[in-house]
This record gives C-alpha cells, structure tokens and sequence, in this order.
C-alpha cells in the first residue's frame, strides 16, 4: 500500500552568525549549508494498517509525511502510494489520501463548521448522496452534533481537532496522515479521537500513520511502529518486539522503615550491573528501583532486596512504552 | 470544458463563502471600505488643490486628468476585489508554511489560492473610479461608438490581468526567499505613476511603465484612447497583448516556484 | 541607567537582525518607498511648468523638491510600526506573553524599533541628507547646511517619532472594537499623510485650514521638523511648535496608558 525506498531529503539553509556582525554579514554575503532532514528512510505499511510514527523533535517525522503527501518532492529515493508517486500526479493523488496537520487547521476560521464541509464537498467533488452519508458517519464518530453551527474560531481545541480530521475523511480517503493528533489535548478529548481514528480504521479499512510524541497513542492505537532519529530509521518493528528487544527494564517500587538504605543495599556492587542498567532513586522512605531483568532477574532482585531492609509495601512493574522510547533516544542506538 | 465550468463553480463558491464570512464582520468591512474611499478622496484633493492654482497640467485639463484618475481605479480595483489573497502569499502563507494546504487539495493551488478570498475594500476604489468618471464625463467631449463601448469592455479584464499577473509573478518569489510582500509593493508604488498622464514624467520613467513594468497600460493609454479615439491599436491591442505576456509570465515564474517549494520546503 | 539600557539590548538587536533576516524583502521595500517620492517630484515639476511662475506658495521648485524628499525621510525616521496589533494581542490574551516578562511593555516596542531604525539611519537616511545638501548647494550656490538647525531637527524627529508611537499604541486598540485592521490602517494612514503636510504643504490651503491643521498633533509628525530643517521657522516658531510637540507627546502617552488600563482590566475579565 505505501512504500517508502531509500527516502532522502536535503535542504539549503542559511547560516547567520550571532550578533549585529552576522547579521549585516548576512545580509550582503549570506552562508549556505546543506542540511540533511531525512536519509535513507524505508518502511512498508499495508492496507488497514495503522502506523505509529516516533522520534524526537527535528527528528525528520514531518518531513516524511510532508513527502508522502506531495508537498516535498524527496531529493532521492522514492515513496509510492496506492501505486502511485505522490509528486507525479498531485492533484489526483490527493483525493485518495486525507492530511492533519495537528498545529494548523484547515477550516474556515470565521465561518460555522458546516460551511467548511460544504466547501470541502465541492472541490472533493463529492456528490451529494455520499456527502450526506458521509456526514452522518463522521457525525457519529466524532461527534461533531454539538458543535458544528458554530464558527470554528469558537471551537475548542478538541472540538477543533475533532472537526479537522472529519474534513480530512469527508471525501472516503485511502490513506490518512496525522500529523500530532492528540497535541495540546486533555486525557478526555485525547482518548476519544483515539477512538475516533480506531473506529475509522476499522469501519473502512483506512491506512492511518500518525506522528505523535504521546506514548499512549501509540500503545493504543498501534501494532507497528517505525521510529526515526536524525533523519534516520532506528527500528521498525511491532510495538512486542520493542517492548522484547529493549523492554527488559522493570521497575522495583517500594516503602521502607529502614533509615539511610543507600549503605545498606548495594545493587550495583552486588549484582555487578553496569551503568545504564539501574538506576535508584530514594524519596522518604519510597523508593524506585530500575533496572535491566536480562541482567539480573526479578526473583533475584526481590530476594535480596528483603533480606537487606524491611518493607512496608512493594510492587514490580513493566517499563512503559515511554521509558524505552526515552532510552532509545537517549542512546541514538 | 469540464475544467472552466468546473473553475467557475468553484469560483462561485469561494465567493459565496466570502460574503458568509463578510456578514460576520459587517462593520469591520464598512471600514474598509470608507477606509479605501477616503484614500483615494485625499488623492483627488491634492489634485483639485493643485488645479486651483494652475488653469492646466502640461496641457490637461482638471475634468481630464480626473478622467484618467478615475479609469485607473477600476482595473485596478478589480484585480484588488478578486485575487487579494496573491498578497498573503508574499507576505506570510508561505512562510508560516500555510502554503501547504493548499498542496494537499486537488485543484489547482494558483487557482485556489486566487480566488479564496474577496477584498471587499477594493469597493471603495471601484466606486470611487466610476463616481469621478460619471462626475466628469458631461464635461468631457469624447466622441462615442459602438466599437469603442466593444473596446473598453474589452480592455478592462485585460487591463486588471496586468495587475494580477505582476502580482503573481512577485508572490511566487516568495517560493524562493519565504517572503516577498515587499517586492508586490514596489511593484504596485510604480503603479502610482500610471494615474497620471505620461507626459508629465521624462523619458526614463515613461520607458519604465510603457514597457518594462507596464502599468501605464492599466489606466493611461486605455484612457487616452477613450479620450480621443486615437491609435486603439496600440493603446487597446498592446494592452491586451501586454496582458497575456505577463500572465504568462506571472504563471510561469509561479510554476517554477511551486517546485521549488516542493523542494525546499518550510 | 546603563544596567536598564543592558536589559532592552537584546530587543535592539531583535529589531536589527529582523532587518537583515528578510534581506532581499528589506532592500525592496526600502527602494519602493523612495519611488513615491519621485512620483510626486514629476506632479511637482509639471505643476511649476504649467503655472509659469517661479514661486507657488512660497515654494520654488528646488525647494519643493527638498520639500519633497524631506518629508519623506522624516516619515521614514519617525515612523513606528510595532504596535499596530497590541488591541489584537490583547484580545487574543497573546499579550500575556509580554506582561509576564519583568519589563515594560512599551519599552519593549520602543527598543524594537531602535534597532530597526538603526538600519534605517546607516542605509537610507544619510545618503538623502548628503544627496538633498548637495542639491541645495547647487540650486543656491551656496552651503545650507546648518548645523543647528539640524540638531534641532533631529531633537524635533524625536518628539515626533515618540507622538507616533504612542499615538499607534492608542490607534492599535481599535483592534478591541474592529478585528480586521487593514481598512482601518489606510484610513490612519491618508488621513496622516495629508494631515501631516506630506501629501502637499500647508500653504497650498486655504487660509483658515492652514491654521487648523498647523495646530493639530498630526503638523507635529512630519511638518515641524522639516519646516525647521530648511529654516522656514523662525525662533520663536521653532520654540512654539517644538512646545506644541512635547503638548501633544504627553497627551498621546497619557491617553495610551489609559487606554492599557482599560484594556488590561478587560482581560482580565474576560479571564483571557
């Protein structure tokens, strides 16, 4: 369905130097530099697939999905979607894909909701059988009922968001880009795009890729994530494989009567782990134990941890999503 | 076919959605409008005041210069009215990278961008310039027929492309350095010099708007052919042909643009 | 003082580097506005060949040309344009983001702007004083220059800028009433632009306007200090009107500042 092979994308910046110096420096003699934002990006998605796309800032995520979308032509490579070349034959090719771009809009600002999606019908060209079932769809999944006589500069930031990937979906696209979904939003609002988005993939078999840097959008809502790091992939994979590859930290938590326990417990010593593989923090008497199972199993970290200290209360948990994306991160890999 | 009637729908819609939007702000656009009245009254009082004092300019009478003026005002108020939103392009859509919407809509983005708004403001003008031609045409001999009627409407879409072709031409710099408002503007403070007779400039400038940036073609020679009847083919004719080559131009330094734009990026 | 001056620092050279970041967009604008110049210069020049005689209203064409590119560097000197949108920023609850910074507000705008006038001084405005003395010297023959004059002048800018940015900072909370500023802004801007002489000079008027418009702020803007600078003002003029300028930089700060508090206990209302 999509393909991306050996994707690569270069851009000329200018360099200014700091200070008035530079600035009058660039304002005659302006210095060049190329800067490469995507190299050597491949992935495959399939169709009804739902791709969870991670990395960090700057990382080169949105100029991905800006040339899978055709506003970048990539400088080598290729991505093809539905067969064809996003840049070959733009204006076809939009009409079967849908794009949310999380921080911009594409509603008439001043104008009720409902005039963007009759705009939007025209120059989709939806014919108007479809537009009205395709409204009451979108209706139920997003609920856009309560609002959608007002203008949208009124709307909330869900509701907007919410009436921003109904325009996206009005036209039956094959494949949708969310770019940031879920930024800015509260817990409440979040899950219920999330669902939205789910209940969409499912109805319709609609490929999503998303961008996010909330976690839990991609525990929920992927099975397959690809995640890239100074224009670079740095695993593709589903989300157990990630979870088994780099997933083996856990979390010792407990509440302890014993005074002064960094003289008493000595993991490190003991077990020999190397740096990265525990790290302990102390507050009170709670304390948080991390550290590497593969390593040193669970049953042997519990074992000595009761011998050493007395204990009120304790539990072991898995390392989320999010502290291994922060390791990967952390170390580039 | 399918393309042009399709065009004209959607022009019709934008347009529609435009004055929904316009009801939402009604005083703000009452404003506008009184605002750009004004303008152009200011303008027209410097003129009056300098008339009261000199029987003629270089051999035009008030009633004359007046005529022109007011000519002036109507192509470029359509232009002004219609395909405003070409000034946004230069100034911040494609910096702020709003450009990017209109990649991922299938129409056509020159198109899209041209016609999704309305400046009603331009109304101000367009009112202006055809109150001052009325005002002054009793008082003008100006002999007329019915190919001159067929001329002048034909050279006022023509005449308004000029304007819309310049401006697509400066905005799509903007493709290239992020933003160019400012060189839209220059353009348009050279248009300045087409309200007034060419005979009042040296050649240098007359050379200027006659035939490197030709807006003496928007307002003086249309208006001198009226006025006399003279040489309509080359104030109607090179009007016409000045247009096309523009808008060509315009739309070709636009189409380089988009790609680079698609290659560059925000 | 010198440690106060250390904290707006950055703002100047804000104004400066927005100068230099659009580069090809700054020489362009700059170049455009020169053009107008011209246009009235041709207007002027066949308005003095069709009425025949020498002198118009006091003015020979030499000295309409001065005139003429005069007005426009002091508009250019004295312009402000940094607070154009305050009443939107207000209403949209984005001044928060200034409020919150230990600094004042205006100071803020006023050190912008120096930056950007910085630029403005070193590319634009010493080569037109060097180009309109030159001119000078030949129509006359002699050196016009006068150095006290022209302190006078630039102190006569000063008040002027400040009466223009304060008075923008008041026009800027129309914003609060009209969302879309543009039609309003040209209003502003024609309005000033003949109200202030820069359009045509004030002896071009009937009589009784002449006196009208000499005494309202907008003469303070740009008229004063040209009329000083070609040393049209005698000394007691020169001290009335430079009064008149202070009269009307207080104002305009005093109406400002009561324009804030009103709009600054509307945010709060509206809980922005």
């Amino acid at each position: 369905m999509i393909y991306a092979e050996h994707l690569k994308k270069e851009f000329k910046k200018v360099i200014k130097e700091p200070g008035l110096k530079g600035s009058i420096k660039a304002l005659f003699k302006p210095k060049k530099e190329i800067v490469t934002a995507v190299d050597d990006i491949n992935f495959h998605v399939s169709k009804g697939e739902i791709l969870g796309f991670i990395g960090p800032n700057g990382a080169g995520k949105s100029t991905v999905i800006k040339m899978l979308t055709g506003i970048l032509t990539p400088t080598s490579g290729e991505c093809r979607i539905n067969g064809q070349i996003p840049q070959n034959n733009r204006q076809k090719y939009v009409k079967e894909i849908g794009v949310v771009f999380g921080q911009r809009t594409q509603l008439w600002w001043d104008l009720p909701l409902t005039e963007t999606y009759n705009v939007l019908k025209e120059i989709y060209e939806v014919s108007d059988e479809n537009f009205k079932k395709r409204m009451a769809f979108l209706n139920e999944v997003l609920e856009l009922e309560g609002f959608i006589k007002s203008p949208v500069r009124t709307l909330s930031l869900g509701q907007r968001m919410r009436a921003d990937i109904a325009a996206s979906l009005l036209h039956s696209p094959k494949v949708l880009f969310l770019d940031e979904p879920t930024i800015g939003l509260d817990v409440v609002v979040k899950d219920n795009i999330r669902n939205a988005i789910m209940e969409i993939n499912k109805e319709e078999q609609t490929t999503v890729i998303l961008t996010t840097h909330d976690i839990s959008d991609i525990e929920l809502l992927c099975k397959r994530i690809v995640m890239i790091d100074k224009g670079k992939n740095v695993f593709d994979g589903d989300l157990h494989e990630l979870k088994s590859k780099y997933g083996q930290i856990r979390e010792l938590h407990f509440e302890t009567t014993t005074k002064d326990i960094s003289n008493v417990l000595a993991y490190k010593e003991h077990f020999n782990f190397i740096d990265d593989d525990i790290s302990v923090n102390v507050d009170g008497n709670l304390v948080n134990v991390r550290f590497n199972s593969s390593v040193v199993p669970v049953s042997e970290m519990l074992k000595y941890t009761l011998q050493k200290i007395d204990i009120n209360d304790i539990s072991v948990k898995d390392a989320d999503i999010e502290e291994i994306v922060r390791r990967l991160y952390k170390q580039g890999v | 076919m399918k393309t042009i009637k399709r065009a004209f729908r959607m022009h019709r819609i934008f347009v529609i959605q435009e004055l929904k939007r316009m009801m939402e702000y009604k005083g703000d656009f009452i404003v506008g409008i009184i605002g750009f009245l004004l303008g152009q009254f200011f303008n027209l009082l410097f003129i009056w005041i300098i008339f009261s004092q000199i029987p003629n300019l270089v051999g035009w009478t008030l009633e004359q210069i007046v005529f022109i003026y007011g000519f002036s005002l109507i192509p470029k108020g359509l232009d002004h009215l219609l395909f405003d939103n070409l000034w946004g392009i230069g100034h911040f859509i494609v910096r702020k990278g709003d450009f990017d919407k209109y990649l991922t809509r299938p129409i056509n983005p020159l198109f899209h961008v041209m016609v999704e708004k309305l400046q009603i403001d331009a109304l101000g003008e367009l009112i202006m310039g055809i109150a001052l031609i009325c005002i002054v045409l009793p008082s003008l001999v100006i002999e007329w027929s019915f190919i001159k009627i067929v001329m002048i409407l034909i050279v006022i879409p023509f005449a308004t492309l000029i304007y819309t072709g310049i401006k697509i031409a400066t905005a799509a710099i903007a493709f290239w350095t992020k933003r160019s408002g400012n060189i839209t503007y220059m353009f348009y403070m050279v248009n300045d010099f087409s309200k007034y007779p060419i005979n009042i400039y040296n050649n240098f400038v007359k050379t200027i708007i006659t035939y490197i940036i030709p807006f003496a073609f928007t307002a003086f020679y249309p208006a001198y052919y009226i006025l006399t009847g003279e040489n309509p083919l080359f104030n109607i004719g090179v009007t016409v042909l000045i247009a096309i080559v523009i808008m060509s131009i315009g739309i070709f330094i636009w189409n380089r643009g988009i790609k680079a734009y698609e290659s560059a990026g925000s | 003082m010198r440690r106060k001056f250390k904290i707006y620092k950055p703002f100047i050279n804000a104004g400066l580097q927005e100068a230099t970041t659009y580069r090809v967009n700054w020489v362009f604008l700059t170049l455009c506005n020169v053009l107008a110049c011209f246009v009235s210069y041709f207007i002027w020049k066949a308005v003095f060949l069709s009425s025949g005689s020498d002198t118009m209203n006091g003015f020979t064409m030499p000295q309409m040309v001065v005139y003429i590119f005069l007005m426009f560097l002091t508009s250019l000197l004295i312009s402000s344009g940094g607070t154009y949108d305050i009443g939107e920023e207000i209403r949209d609850g984005s001044i928060a983001m200034r409020m919150i910074k230990p600094i004042s507000y205006n100071a803020t705008f006023l050190f912008q702007e120096l930056g950007n006038k910085i630029m403005t001084v070193c590319i634009l405005v010493l080569p037109i004083i060097i180009g309109v003395e030159i001119c000078r010297t030949i129509f006359t023959g002699a050196i016009q220059f006068n150095i006290i004059g022209f302190i006078l002048y630039i102190l006569s800018c000063i008040f002027a800028y400040l009466i223009n940015f304060f008075f923008n900072i008041c026009f800027g909370f129309i914003a609060f009433v009209i969302k879309y500023l543009w039609g309003a802004n040209m209003m502003k801007n024609c309005l000033i632009g003949f109200l202030s002489g820069s359009v045509i000079p004030f002896s071009f008027l009937p009589d009784i306007l002449e006196k009208i418009f000499l005494l309202l702020p907008f003469a303070s803007l740009n008229y004063t200090p040209v009329m000083i600078y070609m040393g049209i003002y005698s000394g007691f003029e020169i001290l009335f009107y430079m009064g008149l300028q202070v009269f009307w930089v207080v104002i305009f700060w005093g109406l400002s500042k009561m324009l804030w508090h009103i709009a600054t206990k509307h945010l709060c209302v509206q809980g922005g």
